[in-house]
């Protein structure tokens, strides 16, 4: 009852504070705006034009071409299939987008049927015109059968790059999300001395502690995931590489990678909000802030770049959340190591929790000289 | 009469930090605040501990709405015991300083609210006690406004109503009247009276004498963190509080720099 009214206070504050909500949401619309404004000018707004071997079929060229004419603005050159090898060393040198050949009885308009697609995921040409058939294909709705031929591994460019920046760039915009709300509540209210004011009344001190990392924790999680869903839908512009990309991954890989961001956040909720507990003025806090930061930031780049970190890092908290997306990422699917990690995060949080009800408690922080 | 504040022998000593050392210039390392301070309020009175700057009064009226721990001795409040039943204390009492503030964001309705969960007071009494302190303080009128774009005069009478909002038996209230203008100084008197009316037991710090004379029924004069007089102001001082002040002072710590 107590915790509750702790909890609907945060809440309150945060959602009828419009500037708040702003602050928190811009970031992700700013990044997919600036990334997207980005992403087109590096790549050109000029539709492309692939060129395609293809053993074509005409109904199916003709439906395609349909397709693919309503969903940009790209045009594909058709070439006939003669030689395979051929046109396969044209896609690999990037001369061409692909290979296509259907199937027997191969029908887009009334039934279904194979086609072998042959691409190259390291060319952004070819990956590009893989994605847009698949999704013409997609769009027709009927039961195809999408034989894939990769010309290199699949986690090439995009991916890799992907992989190694995206988690980093999910660490640092859950630092600043938790920041800008958790300094502000805790460092801001022990500053101004509304902390105290609760401080003596009869509520326990781990429910004062638990009312700020709850719905701080959940706050936060909103502009994290804004400023995610911002970068994750502009980045393949901004690479060139198509949404279909993102796809590629296992439901499974989707769920890891959000439990493992939901699990970061509450940690670092609960760590800046011990520092600010310690700090006298937000200006102290957010300076201290800063420093684990910057500090959280380089461990994982280095992890990003020595890919030697062993299963240990699981244990270590906020970098074993960064590690596994990584993995998640390029292609992996760490599903105990990633388990693991989530629990490291909240076994953590629970034990800052703990050392904050007892800081709540102690003379010398809170009413010390 | 009923004690229902009683001191024994209260202690407390404060480590200093080395910054605080500094600005008062000393070499000494620790701090005795308040030094076995005993003495006795009643029920249904204002009880005021008078006492220069320094000389222990924020420490030991924290110590008495359990803020901070004594490391000796120790008080009860309505027969609870601030070392071992603090709890039970806190919702006892209504605690005021200018230290403790109230967050500009929110209206005075929702800190009213939100501090009567804070003190497990129930929805239907919350309401009655909200509908009849708003209206007999006159906070009704800009219950909706925020507390940040109230006057000066306003945000006390809200801070004093929402300290109450737990009907407590004692107010406890370190330095009414500092640091405000006579209208916003009256307005808290007049409301300590209006306490005092309505039953409350009152204890509160001062270094006014014009307050204590004005208000207090009896008065413990504070000096170095110990009592050095105790009794209704005729007892204690026959009418002249400042002088009998002046010769306490003397006779502990010899002649006024
Ligand atoms: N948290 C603390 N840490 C260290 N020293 C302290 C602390 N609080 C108070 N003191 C010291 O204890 C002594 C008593 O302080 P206190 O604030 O209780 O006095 P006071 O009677 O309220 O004085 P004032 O009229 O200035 O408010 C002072 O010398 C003060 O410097
Ligand atoms: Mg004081």
């Amino acid at each position: 009852m107590k915790l509750a009214a702790l909890m609907r206070k945060e809440f309150h504050r945060f959602f009828h504070d419009p500037r708040l909500v702003v602050t928190m949401l811009l970031p992700g619309l700013l990044i997919f705006l600036l990334y997207s404004v980005m992403g087109s000018a590096m790549n050109g707004k000029d539709g492309k034009n692939y060129r395609v071997y293809c053993d074509g079929t005409p109904p199916l060229v003709t439906a395609l071409v349909e397709e693919l004419a309503k969903k940009s603005d790209d045009t594909v050159e058709w070439l006939p299939l003669e030689d395979e090898e051929a046109a396969r060393a044209e896609v690999k040198a990037k001369k061409a987008a692909a290979v296509l050949k259907f199937g027997e009885g191969f029908d887009p308009l009334t039934e279904g049927g194979n086609v072998e697609i042959v691409y190259d995921p390291a060319s952004e040409d070819s990956l590009n015109f893989y994605s847009l058939v698949t999704a013409s294909l997609n769009e027709l709705g009927r039961r195809f059968q999408v034989d894939e031929v990769l010309l290199s591994a699949a986690d090439a460019m995009g991916r890799s790059v992907m992989q190694s920046v995206l988690p980093l760039i999910v660490v640092c915009f859950i630092f600043s999300a938790c920041m800008s709300v958790t300094l502000e509540s805790v460092a801001g209210e022990k500053e101004r001395g509304t902390l105290s004011t609760v401080l003596v009344t009869s509520v326990k001190r781990s429910h004062i502690a638990l009312g700020k990392i709850v719905p701080l924790s959940c706050i936060s999680m909103l502009g994290a995931l804004s400023s995610f869903l911002g970068t994750a839908l502009s980045m393949p512009k901004l690479m060139g590489v198509s949404l279909g990309f993102l796809g590629g991954y296992s439901a499974w890989s989707y769920v890891l990678l959000c439990l493992l961001i939901l699990s970061a956040v509450p940690l670092v909720v609960s760590l800046i909000a011990l520092v600010s507990t310690l700090s006298r003025s937000v200006k102290e806090a957010s300076a201290y802030t800063s420093v684990v930061m910057i500090l959280v930031m380089v461990v994982s780049l280095v992890s990003a770049f020595v890919p030697v970190m062993g299963d240990w890092s699981v244990a270590l908290p906020v970098l074993n959340a960064t590690v596994q997306m990584q993995a998640l990422l390029g292609g992996a699917l760490p599903v105990w190591q990633s388990l693991v990690s989530v629990g490291a995060n909240l076994f953590y949080t629970a034990v800052l929790v703990f050392v904050i009800t007892k800081l709540f408690s102690s003379e010398r922080v809170m009413f010390g000289k | 009469m009923e004690e229902i504040v009683r001191a024994e022998g209260l202690k407390k000593t404060f480590t200093l930090s080395k910054k605080q050392q500094k600005i008062e210039r000393t070499g000494e390392t620790r701090r005795v605040a308040v030094n076995g301070l005993a003495f006795s309020a009643y029920r249904g009175e204002i009880y005021g501990l008078l006492g220069p700057n320094g000389a222990g009064k924020t420490t030991t009226l924290r110590m008495l709405s359990t803020l901070i721990k004594p490391d000796g001795g120790d008080a009860f409040l309505c027969g609870h015991s601030v070392v071992k039943d603090p709890e039970k204390v806190r919702d006892r009492i209504g605690f005021l300083t200018s230290d403790l503030k109230l967050e500009g964001f929110f209206t005075p309705d929702y800190l009213f609210d939100f501090f009567g969960a804070m003190h497990g007071v129930g929805k239907e009494t919350l309401a009655r006690r909200k509908k009849e302190l708003f209206s007999r303080f006159g906070i009704d009128k800009f219950a909706e406004v925020r507390v940040r774009d109230l006057s000066t005069g306003m945000l006390q009478k809200v801070s004093l109503v929402v300290s109450i909002v737990h009907d407590p038996e004692v107010v406890i209230f370190d330095e009414p009247t500092n640091g405000l203008d006579v209208l916003t100084a009256k307005v808290v008197t007049d409301f300590l009276r209006e306490l005092k009316g309505m039953g409350k037991s009152i204890l509160l710090s001062t270094h006014i004498f014009s307050l204590v004379e004005k208000l207090c029924d009896r008065v413990g004069i504070i000096i170095d963190g110990r009592l050095a007089a105790e009794g209704t102001l005729e007892d204690i001082a026959q009418g002249n509080l400042e002088e009998t002040f002046f010769r306490i002072y003397r006779e502990r710590k010899g002649e006024i720099a």
